[in-house]
């Protein structure tokens, strides 16, 4: 195609153009801003596929990111290991998943995981809890919080155990429109 | 047509995803819990015949052609069991990696046979890491060639059509890059979705994309219209004043900006070269763009529709949406932290909402409150009316005034009006908030919505009345261009009054808000009432541009210079929208509007012009016919002359003419109405169905818990050394639910322990 890029060999883009939402430009793009986040860090050639992962403080830095109340949870819910360090590949797959063009059904599923705080699949009281206290801030009193959560675990849950599955979350994202548009980030 | 097996693909949702999926590679105990879970849980078992073999997770897929792919084969990959795992040679227990190695296998079984497009829409749509994806995508591609090669000698054909599609694609690749290249505006509306949310955002989407429909008509008029005009010229013998800018008429009058300077001829160049009729192209021109509009609108409201009102009749001004729908593109500090504060506020309001849900209102208030809306209504009515009368009445009085004003401004007093009706108007019935008292806060937005655009339908609709009835049929030379003339000057005062309200209105409300009364702080952005002046500017570009095949150009200039002068003051002036406001449904009616009385009152306009009037007999492609449409009459009789073109003929005299084929078009798309509606109506019966099902299987859950608790007691009692094996480890910190963890794993691996002992 006449591309002078030698960041990556050209299987390599086709796969991640296959793999993720973007075009090969926009992958250049993001991989650029990878590569300021840590400069020494991450190599310039990635055709040797080199294990690289840039840390959670680095990420947490980006403009995109750095005012976001979730930021720690959404770099935990894509990294390798769940500690919110990250390699290219999840870096590529965050934003790709944070895109306009990926599905609701997608979104919904990595938004489910992004509120689960505790990693046991399911959106319990504590999860939400967690969650309300995120968003705002230590303006509600405690028994606001837990009335708040009692509410969304009534109107939500549908099999009434008690807590949120995955069918449920996506259940309710279904009666919420806003949903693809707010569950964005532009980059 | 529409039978049993479609109704399979919908919404069934299978619960499978087992606990502790996170990539941690210390948590083994909990590992040999994930085969039984899968087996013990309920599944949705065979409604209308759905066959469940494997406990996979069924889910909507969003591409209706991969759907139906998906169909037949009976395992439908997306959110299988191997989500987020790790390296499958990593896994402990055998039963787990076995388990995951084959429905891969399968997942990859399902990819293979799918068109590539479709494959890598799915292997995009997977909730996979990055890896993992591009390991799935390399094993697909291998098994594919393998069997390509297989086949080679006899399916040439389909590696001919395996390389078209990839060239296709290659070409979409580019050209979508191509487009995000020259993509407008995208760090200003990044920063402004960063600052403000996505709800203001919507507004200046909503402008772009209104500017692309004007590019294009732009170039379409320009080039098949104006150019070839421009070839054959015409003199101008009027002088320019600097008033024609706003006033339109004057040495304006001339050029090609209106209708009646363009000439009714067929242009040729050389002789026995080229023709190019002028009458034809005008017509065909308008008429493209039209349909382009048309269709596109179509497929936007189609498509916003489909997204946003999956289940209309659920009305959920619930808490949940607002805990769950943060606006992840907010990105400034100042603003997140806004954000917060309103959110707080917000929930509050929500939660005392819902505790006075239960007040019922006595009689007399609901009469009260009954009478107040039907006083409301009738005086916006009333009001609404008597601005058309008023405008009427102005409109057939305004040649005289022009003739006893000798002043060439003189002709602007009429759009001043209509401007300032515009201005105050709509503010006024915003006023009537305060009084009347709304039980859901979003109906409000949407009356307020209905009065002001049937205000500025009906101004519209009184003024294109006036000029079809009064103007057309006076005997003026040049009717047309006369109301070419008027709506640009209805369009530039009303952008010079838009101006206006955002340089002073503004920064006037600004400097009283954070100097004088300070209590009111700053506004917050109206997107109501921005966006329906932007839609009747719109309705005014697009029945103007047969008038006026300029109009467009004017309208591009006007849009541009509009998003910059918004962008400022909004930046200056503004603060953040303080309640949610559901962007995307509000989009979804703003472009209903644009469509339903809009669109379609430019197309009536149109037709009756076209059909009804008779064109001036001095000026312009259709001088001296008795009707506009008598061009296309002639046309087709002067093909039906010639042999090569009867099939033409042919088809406007049998399909366009002839009414039993319209009767038989609207019959047929009636009765397909009426099945998709009926259909819809069995799919909502269905969805209250299975919404039961699994509120009664979540019952029946508990109820096996609490037996197999109750039983596990007993057994205690009386066997208390054997049951130490039984306990598993429980790691939720949640306390309420942790008992029914326990039970839950109890039995998850009592389950396994017996399923893996006839094994062994």
């Amino acid at each position: 195609m006449g591309n002078k890029q030698t960041v990556f060999t050209h299987e390599q883009l086709e796969e991640y153009q296959d793999c993720t939402f973007f075009t090969r430009k926009e992958i250049m793009r993001l991989f650029y801003r990878y590569q300021d986040l840590a400069p020494q860090l991450v190599p310039l050639d990635y055709t040797s596929c080199p294990d690289v992962k840039v840390p959670y403080e680095l990420i947490g830095t980006m403009p995109e990111l750095k005012d976001n109340p979730f930021r720690l949870r959404i770099a935990q819910v894509f990294s390798e290991d769940g500690d919110g360090h990250m390699t290219l590949n999840n870096f590529l797959d965050m934003f790709s998943v944070m895109s306009e063009m990926a599905p609701r059904d997608l979104k919904a599923y990595y938004a489910f995981k992004i509120y689960d705080f505790n990693n046991d699949d399911y959106i319990c009281m504590w999860d939400l809890e967690q969650t309300v206290t995120k968003l705002t801030r230590g303006e509600l009193s405690a028994e606001e919080v837990s009335l708040v959560c009692e509410k969304v675990l009534d109107e939500a849950d549908g099999d009434h155990d008690g807590r949120l599955s995955l069918e449920d979350f996506q259940n309710m994202i279904l009666r919420a429109p806003d949903f693809l548009s707010t569950f964005h980030i532009r980059i | 047509m529409l039978s049993d097996d479609q109704v399979n693909e919908i919404i069934i949702n299978v619960e499978n995803v087992p606990p502790g999926v996170q990539n941690h590679r210390s948590s083994n105990l909990s590992v040999p819990a994930k085969s039984g879970v899968n087996s013990s849980f309920g599944m949705v078992s065979s409604v209308s015949g759905i066959d469940v073999k494997d406990p996979h997770v069924y889910s909507r897929r969003n591409d209706r052609k991969a759907k139906q792919l998906l169909r037949f084969s009976p395992l439908n990959e997306s959110f299988s069991q191997t989500h987020h795992s790790p390296d499958l040679v990593d896994m402990d227990t055998p039963c787990t990696s076995h388990e995951s190695i084959q429905g891969r296998q399968k997942l990859i079984a399902s990819l293979i046979p799918m068109a590539s497009r479709d494959r890598i829409k799915a292997i995009r749509n997977q909730p996979r890491t990055m890896e993992e994806k591009r390991k799935l995508r390399r094993m697909v591609d291998r098994e594919k060639s393998k069997q390509s090669r297989r086949i080679f000698e006899l399916n040439c054909c389909t590696q001919c059509l395996n390389s078209i599609s990839l060239a296709y694609r290659r070409c979409k690749n580019i050209l979508s890059e191509l487009l995000n290249s020259i993509s407008l505006w995208q760090k200003t509306l990044k920063i402004i979705g960063g600052k403000f949310g996505t709800s203001v955002l919507s507004y200046f989407n909503f402008l772009r994309w209104l500017l692309k429909f004007n590019i294009f008509s732009f170039i379409v008029t320009f080039s098949f219209i104006t150019i070839p005009q421009f070839t054959v010229g015409g003199n101008n013998a009027l002088q320019f004043t600097g008033l024609e800018f706003f006033t339109g008429a004057g040495y304006f009058t001339d050029t090609v900006m209106y209708y009646g300077f363009y000439t009714n001829s067929t242009i040729r160049h050389q002789s026995g070269g080229a023709s190019y009729d002028m009458q034809l192209a005008y017509i065909f021109t308008v008429a493209a763009c039209l349909v382009i509009c048309f269709f596109s609108l179509l497929f936007s409201m189609a498509r916003y529709f489909r997204n946003n009102f999956i289940n209309p009749h659920i009305y959920s001004r619930g808490i949940a949406k607002l805990i769950f729908c943060w606006d992840f593109t907010i990105t400034h500090e100042k603003a997140v932290k806004l954000k917060q504060k309103n959110l707080s506020t917000e929930i509050r309001e929500n939660l005392s909402e819902i505790l006075q849900e239960n007040i019922k209102l006595t009689l007399s208030q609901q009469l009260t409150h009954l009478s107040v809306h039907l006083v409301a209504w009738v005086v916006s009515t009333g009001v609404a009316i008597a601005c058309c009368v008023a405008v009427y009445y102005l409109a057939e009085n305004n040649l005289e005034f022009l003739k006893s004003h000798q002043n060439p401004g003189a002709v602007l007093l009429l759009p001043f009006v209509v401007s300032c009706i515009n201005l105050a108007v709509p503010r006024f019935y915003s006023m009537f908030g305060l009084v009347e008292h709304f039980e859901v806060p979003r109906q409000e937005v949407y009356v307020l919505l209905i009065r002001n655009i049937f205000l500025k339908i009906s101004i519209i609709g009184i003024l294109c009345y006036y000029w079809l009835h009064n103007v057309a049929l006076a005997g003026e030379e040049c009717w047309e261009t006369l109301i070419g003339q008027e709506i640009y000057r209805l369009l530039l005062m009303d952008f010079v009054f838009s101006l206006a309200d955002s340089f002073l209105g503004e920064f006037l409300r600004r400097i009283i808000g954070m100097q004088f009364i300070t209590s009111l702080g700053l506004q917050e952005f109206d997107i109501a009432r921005n966006v329906l002046e932007l839609i009747y500017a719109q309705t005014l570009v697009w029945i103007g541009t047969f008038f006026c095949p300029l109009l467009p150009f004017i309208q591009m200039i006007t849009l541009f210079i509009m998003f910059y002068v918004k962008n400022i003051s909004l930046m200056m002036n503004f603060q953040p929208p303080s309640k949610a406001w559901r962007a995307s449904q509000m989009m979804t009616f703003f472009i209903f509007l644009l469509f339903f009385p809009s669109f379609t009152g430019v197309l009536c306009t149109l037709a009756i012009t076209i059909w009804r009037l008779k064109p001036s007999a001095d000026c312009g492609p259709f001088r001296g016919l008795p009707f506009f449409i008598h061009s296309i009459y002639s046309w087709i009789d002067t093909l039906s002359k010639s042999p090569s073109y009867l099939w033409v003929v042919w088809i406007y005299r049998n399909l366009i003419g002839s009414v039993h084929f319209f009767f038989i078009l609207t019959l047929i798309v009636l009765i397909i109405t009426y099945l998709y509606w009926q259909i819809t109506e069995g799919r909502k019966i269905m969805i209250r169905l299975l919404h039961e099902q699994i509120i009664n299987e979540g019952k029946d859950k508990m109820f096996l818990i609490e037996k197999l608790t109750k039983l596990q007691d007993t057994e205690r009692r009386a066997n208390p050394s054997s049951l130490t094996l039984e306990r598993t480890d429980v790691e939720e910190p949640a306390p309420l639910h942790s008992r029914e963890h326990e039970a839950a794993h109890d039995l998850r691996f009592r389950r396994s322990v017996q399923e893996n002992s006839p094994k062994a």
